[in-house]
C-alpha cells in the first residue's frame, strides 16, 4: 500500500515535470522524428524501388520504436541520479524507509509509462509518414517492449551504479549507445549468438509480432521464454550491480555529493 | 532514565584514499532522549556532517553502533529511517521546478503517506513557515531563505520522530535565519519531535537547543546542557580593565599560568577577559599585576556566549 503511494507521488511529480519541460519534451519529440525521416529518405534513396523496401522500411520503424525507448530506459536512470545528486535531492530519495532500490524502480516505472505513451505518438507519426501500417495489437505488443527494453534498464541500473560513485560518465553512456544501435540492428538469423545479447532477441520478436502479426501466443513458448530469462538476467544483474555500487557510495560517503 | 531515541556507539568512520587516511569519526558516542533539541557544534572538518549522514544510513561507518529508536541503523536501515527526517544541505533538498505544495505532496508520498490524509498538515507547515503566498510557485522562484524553510518543511511532512538538521540557517540573511529558528523554537516547545542540529551559528544554539556536544577533529569534547555550560563559564570568566598598557613581560606571566581571552590596548588602558578554572586564581592573577605595577581600574564577572565557550573549548583541544 505504502509502495503505492509513493508510487502515485513519483508519477505525478513526472507528470509535472514533463509538462514544466514541456518544450524539451517536444524538441526531443520532434529530433527523433526528424532523425527517423533522414534513415527513412536515406533508405529509400539506396534501397528504395526494390522489393525488399517494404521490410526494410517496417524493420527501421521498429527498430526506431525500440531504440527510443531504449535510449531513454537506458540513460534516463544515470541522467536522474546525476541530477538528484547536483539538486542535492539524491540523499533523500536514498532516505525513504521504503527503500531506495524501490523508489529508483517507481522512478523507472513512471518513466516506462509516460515514454511508452509518448512511443504510440512517434510510432503512428512514422507509420503516417512512410504509409507502411504495422500491427499494433498491445496485448503483444507492450509485454514484448518492456520484456526487450528491460535488458537495456538492467544495463541503465550499471551504469548509474557507475554515476553514482564515478559521477562523470556522460562519455561512456555515448558510447554505449551506438552499441545499442548496433544490436538492434543486429540480424538474429546471420549471427544467433547476438540473440543473448540485449536488445537483439527482442527487437526479432518484436519484428515479427509487428511486421508479420504473430501474436504473443502465437510466438514459440521457447522464443518468448529466451526473452524472459535475457531480460531477466541483465535486468537482475544490473540491478544487483547497482547495489554494489551504492554499497560503495555509502561506503565512502559519495552519495549524493557530486 | 528511559531508553534514549538516538544512541551512537563508539561510532567511526575513516576515508581512505591514495594520499593517506583521513579519520572523520574517532569513537564518538553520545545519547538522546525522546523531545530533546540538541546542537553539534564544531569547526569545519570536524566530522558534524559525516556524524548525521552516519545516523541517516548515509555514510556506513568503519566502526561502532549507532540505533535509532532500538533499530540498528546499520542492520535494520528502514526500520531506522521510518524514524528519521533530514535537512542535509540547506536549500537543496528540494525539487526546483515543484512548488512548495507539490514539494510537500512529493516528499509524503516518499515515506508512504498519502497526500489526503498528509493534506492539513501541509497547510499547517506552509502556515508555519510563512509559504502561504508562494505556495503555488515554482521553488526556483523563491528566494534562498524561503527555499530553506521549505526544505525544513519538507522534513517535517515525513511526521518522523527524529529531525536532523545540517547548518539548517547557512547562508541565511539575519532575519530570515531568526524566522526560521523561531520556527524550530516553536517546534521543539511543543516537543513533537527529537532535534539534532548541526551548525556553526551560536545563536542558533543559545537560542533553541537543551544541550550542545562539542566535535573536534572526530571526537566529542564537551556533551552538556547549554545552560550548564553557560553558568559554568559565567563563574570562570572575568574582564579585568587597567589604567595603562600591560607590561608585556606581565602579559607573558599572565599568558603562561591562565587562559587569556581578547586583550584590548587603547593608548593607557588595557582590558582583558580571562578565564579562572579555580575561584583562588583570582588572588593569584592580583598578585601578579600587583608585582607587575598594574593598577587595575575596574573587574566584570562575565556573561560569556556561547561562541566564546566553543572557541575556549576548541582552543583548548589544540
Amino acid at each position: 500500500m505504502r509502495t503505492l503511494v509513493m508510487l502515485k507521488a513519483m508519477f505525478k511529480r513526472y507528470a509535472i515535470e514533463l509538462r514544466r519541460y514541456a518544450f524539451n519534451t517536444l524538441s526531443m519529440l520532434v529530433s527523433f522524428y526528424l532523425v527517423f525521416l533522414m534513415v527513412f529518405w536515406g533508405a529509400r534513396t539506396f534501397v528504395g524501388g526494390s522489393a525488399q523496401f517494404g521490410d526494410t522500411l517496417a524493420g527501421i520503424i521498429v527498430g526506431f520504436t525500440v531504440f527510443y525507448l531504449t535510449i531513454y530506459a537506458y540513460a534516463e536512470l544515470s541522467w536522474v541520479l546525476v541530477q538528484e545528486a547536483q539538486q542535492g535531492t539524491l540523499e533523500q530519495l536514498s532516505m525513504s524507509p521504503l527503500g531506495f532500490g524501490r523508489v529508483l524502480l517507481a522512478r523507472i516505472f513512471a518513466a516506462l509509462a509516460f515514454r511508452v505513451g509518448i512511443m504510440v505518438v512517434l510510432l503512428v507519426a512514422m507509420m503516417a509518414t512512410t504509409g507502411r501500417w504495422l500491427s499494433f495489437d498491445l496485448p503483444t505488443v507492450i509485454p514484448l517492449l518492456v520484456l526487450t527494453v528491460a535488458s537495456a534498464q538492467g544495463l541503465g541500473f550499471l551504469m548509474g551504479g557507475l554515476a553514482i560513485v564515478f559521477k562523470q560518465i556522460q562519455a561512456a553512456l555515448g558510447i554505449l549507445q551506438f552499441l545499442f544501435f548496433a544490436l538492434i540492428a543486429a540480424p538474429v538469423d546471420t549471427f544467433p549468438a547476438v540473440k543473448y545479447l540485449p536488445l537483439a532477441w527482442g527487437t526479432d520478436l518484436l519484428g515479427r509480432a509487428m511486421i508479420d502479426g504473430t501474436s504473443l501466443l502465437g510466438l514459440p513458448a521457447a522464443d518468448v521464454a529466451l526473452l524472459v530469462g535475457n531480460a531477466t538476467v541483465y535486468f537482475g544483474g544490473g540491478f544487483a550491480v547497482f547495489k554494489l555500487f551504492e554499497r560503495v557510495a555509502r561506503n565512502r560517503g559519495l552519495l549524493g555529493h557530486y | 532514565m528511559s531508553e534514549p531515541i538516538v544512541a551512537v556507539q563508539e561510532l567511526s568512520k575513516t576515508y581512505g584514499s591514495r594520499r593517506g587516511t583521513v579519520v572523520a569519526l574517532d569513537h564518538v558516542s553520545f545519547a538522546i532522549q525522546r523531545g530533546e533539541v540538541v546542537g553539534l557544534l564544531g569547526p569545519n572538518g570536524a566530522g558534524k556532517s559525516t556524524a548525521i549522514k552516519c545516523l541517516c544510513t548515509l555514510v556506513r561507518p568503519t566502526g561502532g553502533r549507532v540505533t535509532i529508536a532500538g533499530f540498528d541503523a546499520l542492520t535494520h536501515p528502514r526500520r531506522a529511517l521510518e524514524k528519521i527526517a533530514a535537512v542535509l544541505e540547506g536549500n537543496r533538498n528540494i525539487y526546483w521546478r515543484l512548488s512548495p505544495r507539490e514539494n510537500l505532496e512529493f516528499f509524503s508520498g516518499l515515506q508512504g503517506i498519502p497526500t489526503r490524509r498528509v493534506r492539513p498538515y501541509i497547510d499547517e507547515l506552509i502556515d508555519l513557515f510563512d509559504l502561504g503566498a508562494k505556495a503555488r510557485v515554482s521553488a526556483r522562484m523563491l528566494s534562498r531563505g524561503m527555499q530553506q524553510k521549505l526544505a525544513v518543511a519538507c522534513s517535517l511532512v515525513k511526521q518522523t520522530e527524529i529531525l536532523l538538521l545540517d547548518e539548517p540557517t547557512l547562508g541565511l540573511d539575519v532575519e530570515t535565519s531568526h524566522e526560521l529558528r523561531q520556527a524550530l523554537k516553536d517546534m521543539a516547545r511543543r516537543g513533537e519531535r527529537t532535534v539534532l542540529l548541526s551548525t556553526h551559528d551560536m545563536n542558533v544554539v543559545q537560542d533553541v537547543c537543551d544541550r550542545v556536544i562539542i566535535i573536534n577533529e572526530g571526537r566529542v569534547v564537551t556533551d552538556d546542557r547549554v545552560a550548564n555550560l553557560l553558568s559554568l563559564f559565567r563563574a570562570r570568566a572575568y574582564r579585568f580593565r587597567l589604567e595603562e598598557r600591560l607590561p608585556d613581560p606581565v602579559r607573558r606571566t599572565l599568558e603562561a599560568r591562565f587562559e587569556l581571552l581578547h586583550v584590548r590596548h587603547t593608548d593607557h588602558t588595557t582590558e582583558f577577559e580571562v578565564e579562572l578554572l579555580r575561584t583562588e586564581g583570582l588572588y593569584d592573577l592580583m598578585d601578579i599585576l600587583r608585582a607587575g605595577g598594574c593598577v587595575v581600574e575596574s573587574i566584570d564577572r562575565q556573561d560569556p556566549d556561547l561562541e566564546e565557550i566553543f572557541l575556549t573549548i576548541v582552543r583548548r583541544q589544540r
